[in-house]
C-alpha cells in the first residue's frame, strides 16, 4: 500500500464500465465532469480476441468462469439452491456488448405503460414505467447515431414514432433474413431488417463492420462493430476526464454521516484496498451485481442493504427467455454466414392483444444455430453421437436457422436476486442468488411465440420443423432487469424516474435494474438511452 | 511442455470411443481429425488451453485463472481415468480383453450402456440442459457450457465435437476435415479472422456482396 496513496474525489464515480456504464460515461465527461470509472473486469484490446469457438464459448474466454464467479438458482425460497451459471454476462470493460451482435430494436409505447395497457394480471407485478416512450424517444435517437446503428427507419410497422432516421442503412441481407421475410410476406405480416450493432458502410471515422463468421459471443478482432467498447470508451477517454480503472472491484458502497454514499471500498488486482470518494454514485453493473452490491452494501441505516427501506430490492427481476423454432431446407441457408444474426425481425406478435388469452408478447426474430460451428448446437430429439448423429450435422449445418423469441417474462413479487447465504467468488464475497419461477403468463407466450416462429417456417417453406418450447426461464438472454425498479411511489418502487434511489440521493442506477418491467425487445438500446437520459439528468443538476 | 496426459492403454481406448461417436464413413471422422490429439492437449495441463487470437501460440495462464482451470482438470482427469476403467471393465463382462478389443459394434453397445446407466441415475446436472447441447435433452441455443459437471460420456462427447470442429490450432481438426465435412468454409487460420480480411459475405443472399464491396477489403 505504501506506493499507493488515496484516490482523489472524482465527480461521479460510476461502477461498471459496459453499456450503461460506458454511456453514462461518455456524456458525463463530455460534458465537463470528471468521472471515475471502476470496472471488475479487465480493460481488453480487440487485438485479444479472435476467431475462436472453444475459447469464447466453451473456456471462459469472454464469460465469466463459473470457477471463479459462480451464481445459484433455486425455483422458490423453499428450495436449496444450486450451483448455476444464470444469466452470466461478460465482466469487462465493454461488458456484454463485446461479444453480442446487438440487435437494437427500440421498445414501443405501450412497453411505457403495460399495467394500463393490459390490466391486472394475478401473480405478477405489473407496473407502468413513470417516464413515457416520447419522454425516451429523444435519447434513442442519439444513441442510434452516436453508437452507430444499420436499421430501416419506418419498416417496423409497429414501432413507435420516431423523430429521425438511422445512421446507416440496413447491413447486407443474410440468406436466413430472406427466409424469414419470404415467410413473413406469405403470411401478410410484416418484418423488417433487425436494426444491428453495425455499421453497414464507413460512419463517423469508422469502417464498414467486417461479416465475419465469428461474430455472435466473439469479441471483435476488428474493432469493427458497434460496442461500448468501441464507441463510447473511446470517446468518453477523448476527453481526458474519464479515468477508467479496469480490475477494480467494488465489495461496498460506504455511507457517510449525512446517509449520501461518501465512498466506493474496491480492490484492485493486487488485492489492495482503496476508497474512492465521489459527489454521485452510478450503479451499472447489469441488474443482478447491482442488486448484489446494494445487498452487499449494509448498514446500520440500511441493515438490509443500500436503499432498501421497501425490500424491493433485487426482486421483480426479468431475464427474458430465448428460444426458438428450428427449420430445415433443401436449399442453403448458410445460416453461420456473419455469426448467424445479421438477421430480420418481426413485431407482429409483440403487442398486447387480450384475445390471445395472456399479457403482452414478444420480438421474433431469425438466427443461426450454431455459434458459428456445431460444436455447441444439437437440433432436439436428435443423438448426440453416432452415424447419425454425423449424419445429421453434416446435413443440417449449411440448411438449418432458428426462428427464435425475446420472451417478455412477467415482473413477480417472489422472483429475486440476493445474496447466497454459503457461496461465495473467488473474492470471498456472497454470489448473487436468484430465486425464479417463470409465470403462467410466461410459458403461455412462449408457446404462443414459438408457435407463430414455426408458421414463418413453413410459410418460408421450411421441409420439418421442430418447435422447443421454454418450460423454464434459464437466463440464456443475457438480459437483466428490474432489480431496483423504478417509480413515483418510494414505497413500491426503489428508484424515482431519473433512477435516483428514493433514499439515497446521490446513488443511482443506470443498467437493466430500473426497468419495472422487461418488455419483450433486446433491452440494451433502452439501457443507454435511458443511460444518457439519466447523465443528462445529473448534468443538469450539477449546473444549478 | 508436455502435450499429452493418457498412457497408451488409456489413449488407445478414448481414441476407440471418439471412433464410435463421430465415426469414419465416407468421409473423415474423429479418428483421421485426430481428436485423441486434441483431448491429450486439453488435458495435459495450462500450456494449450487458450490460443493466441493471431494463431501465434498460447495464452500463458496465470492468477486466478490458471488456478481455475487446474481446478476444472483435475475434475476432468479423473472423469477420463474413471471413464476408461469403466469402459474395461463392461468389455470384460462381455469376455473381450477390453474396450479397445471389441468390434465397433459391440463398442456402441457398451456406450449406450454406460448412457442408459447415466440416464438411470442422473449425474449431470440439469443446470447443462438448454445450455450443453451436444449431450443434454435440451438444444443449446445460447451461452455457453459447464464441462465439469458432465458425466464422463457426455464429457467424452463433448470433447470429440470441440476436437472435430474447433480450430485446428487445439491439434484436432486436423487438415480442417471437420470443416469440410459439413462444408464451412472457415478460414486459412485464424490470424485471417484476426486481421480482418475473413469474410463470409459471399454467403448472403445473392448480389448482396456486390453491392457493398467497396467497403470490404476481403471479398
Amino acid at each position: 500500500m505504501a506506493s499507493k496513496s488515496k484516490p482523489q474525489k472524482a465527480d461521479v464515480c460510476i461502477i461498471g464500465a459496459g453499456a450503461s456504464g460506458a454511456a453514462a460515461a461518455k456524456v458525463l465527461c463530455e460534458a465537463g465532469v470528471k468521472v471515475v470509472a471502476l470496472e471488475k473486469g479487465p480493460w481488453r484490446t480487440r487485438d485479444s480476441f479472435g476467431g475462436d469457438e472453444l475459447a469464447n464459448i466453451n473456456r471462459y474466454n469472454l464469460w465469466p468462469d463459473p470457477i471463479l464467479n459462480p451464481r445459484t438458482w433455486r425455483e422458490t425460497e423453499n428450495d436449496a439452491a444450486r450451483d448455476e451459471m444464470f444469466c452470466p454476462v461478460p465482466q469487462m470493460v465493454g461488458g456484454g456488448t463485446v461479444h453480442w451482435q446487438g440487435w437494437l430494436p427500440r421498445f414501443t409505447a405501450d412497453d411505457f405503460r403495460m399495467r394500463t395497457v393490459a390490466g391486472d394480471l394475478p401473480g405478477a407485478s405489473l407496473a407502468d414505467w413513470p417516464l413515457t416512450y416520447d419522454e425516451l424517444e429523444p435519447y434513442y435517437l442519439k444513441v442510434e447515431w452516436a453508437f452507430g446503428v444499420s436499421g430501416e427507419a419506418g419498416a417496423n410497422a409497429f414501432e413507435s414514432r420516431r423523430s429521425g432516421g438511422y445512421p446507416c442503412p440496413p447491413m447486407p441481407v443474410s440468406r436466413y433474413a430472406q427466409k424469414f421475410r419470404q415467410g413473413c410476406d406469405a403470411l401478410g405480416w410484416n418484418s423488417f431488417p433487425t436494426p444491428q450493432a453495425a455499421l453497414s458502410r464507413p460512419f463517423n471515422g469508422r469502417r464498414a463492420t467486417v461479416v465475419s463468421a465469428f461474430a455472435q459471443q466473439h469479441g471483435d478482432p476488428t474493432g469493427t462493430r458497434s460496442s461500448a467498447l468501441n464507441v463510447f470508451v473511446p470517446d468518453a477517454v477523448a476527453t481526458g476526464r474519464y479515468d477508467l480503472r479496469p480490475n477494480s472491484y467494488v465489495r461496498e458502497l460506504a455511507l457517510d454521516r449525512d446517509g449520501r454514499i461518501g465512498a466506493a471500498v474496491y480492490q484492485d488486482e493486487d488485492g489492495d484496498t482503496f476508497e474512492q470518494e465521489a459527489d454521485v454514485f452510478i450503479l451499472a453493473c447489469g441488474a443482478m451485481e447491482t442488486a448484489r452490491l446494494m445487498l452487499l452494501s449494509r448498514s446500520g441505516r440500511f441493515p438490509n442493504g443500500l436503499a432498501n427501506d421497501s425490500d424491493l430490492v433485487g426482486r421483480n427481476v426479468t431475464f427474458h427467455e430465448y428460444s426458438a423454432a428450428v427449420g430445415i431446407y433443401d436449399d442453403p441457408v448458410y445460416a453461420w454466414a456473419g455469426g448467424g444474426y445479421v438477421s430480420a425481425s418481426t413485431f407482429q406478435h409483440y403487442n398486447h392483444d387480450a384475445s390471445r388469452g395472456f399479457v403482452s408478447g414478444g420480438h421474433i426474430a431469425v438466427a443461426g444455430v450454431g455459434i458459428p460451428l456445431p460444436i455447441n448446437w444439437r437440433l432436439p430429439g436428435t443423438p448426440s453421437w453416432g452415424a447419425e448423429a454425423k449424419r445429421i450435422d453434416r446435413e443440417h449445418y449449411s440448411h438449418s436457422l432458428a426462428v427464435a423469441m425475446v420472451l417478455h417474462d412477467m415482473p413477480q413479487h417472489s422472483n429475486r436476486v440476493d445474496l447466497d447465504d454459503e457461496v461465495v467468488d473467488a473474492w470471498g464475497l456472497p454470489v448473487a442468488r436468484t430465486t425464479l419461477k417463470p409465470h403462467a403468463n410466461d410459458l403461455a407466450q412462449g408457446r404462443y411465440l414459438i408457435d407463430r416462429g414455426a408458421d414463418i417456417l413453413d410459410a418460408s417453406g421450411a421441409k420439418s420443423v421442430t418447435k422447443v418450447y421454454a418450460d423454464r426461464v434459464t437466463g440464456n438472454c443475457s438480459h437483466q432487469h428490474g432489480t431496483a425498479r423504478m417509480g413515483d411511489d418510494p414505497d413500491t418502487s426503489v428508484l424515482d424516474r431519473w433512477c435516483r434511489a428514493h433514499a439515497v440521493p446521490n446513488l443511482y442506477c443506470v443498467d437493466g435494474s430500473p426497468f419495472p418491467t422487461g418488455t419483450g425487445a433486446n433491452p440494451t438500446l433502452t439501457i443507454m438511452a435511458n443511460a444518457w437520459r439519466v447523465a443528462d439528468r445529473i448534468v443538469a443538476e450539477r449546473g444549478r | 511442455m508436455s502435450d499429452t496426459f493418457f498412457d497408451p492403454h488409456q489413449r488407445s481406448t478414448i481414441e476407440a470411443a471418439m471412433a464410435r461417436i463421430i465415426p469414419t464413413d465416407d468421409t473423415p471422422g474423429a479418428r483421421e481429425a485426430g481428436c485423441i490429439d486434441f483431448l491429450e492437449r486439453t488435458l495435459s495441463g495450462l500450456d494449450y488451453l487458450f490460443a493466441k487470437p493471431d494463431g501465434s501460440g498460447f495464452e500463458v495462464l496465470e492468477g486466478r485463472t490458471a488456478q481455475a482451470w487446474q481446478t476444472r482438470l483435475d475434475i476432468m482427469r479423473a472423469k477420463y481415468v474413471d471413464g476408461v476403467r469403466d469402459l474395461d471393465a463392461r468389455a470384460e463382462r462381455v469376455g473381450a480383453r477390453d474396450f479397445a478389443s471389441l468390434d465397433p459394434e459391440r463398442q456402441d453397445e457398451v456406450l449406450r450402456a454406460v448412457e442408459g446407466d447415466a440416464h438411470a441415475a442422473p449425474t449431470t446436472s440439469t443446470v447443462s440442459t438448454g445450455l450443453a447441447g451436444p449431450v443434454s435433452a435440451e438444444p443449446a441455443l445460447q451461452q455457453t457450457s459447464t464441462e465439469t459437471e458432465l458425466d464422463f460420456l457426455p464429457l467424452l462427447v463433448t470433447h470429440t465435437r470441440q476436437g472435430f470442429y474447433a480450430d485446428p490450432i487445439y491439434g484436432g481438426n486436423r487438415g480442417r476435415v471437420g470443416w469440410d465435412v459439413i462444408g464451412f468454409p472457415g478460414p486459412a487460420s485464424m490470424k485471417e479472422v484476426h486481421d480482418g480480411t475473413y469474410t463470409t459475405l459471399r454467403y448472403f443472399a445473392e448480389g448482396e456482396a456486390e453491392k457493398v464491396r467497396e467497403f470490404h477489403d476481403g471479398l
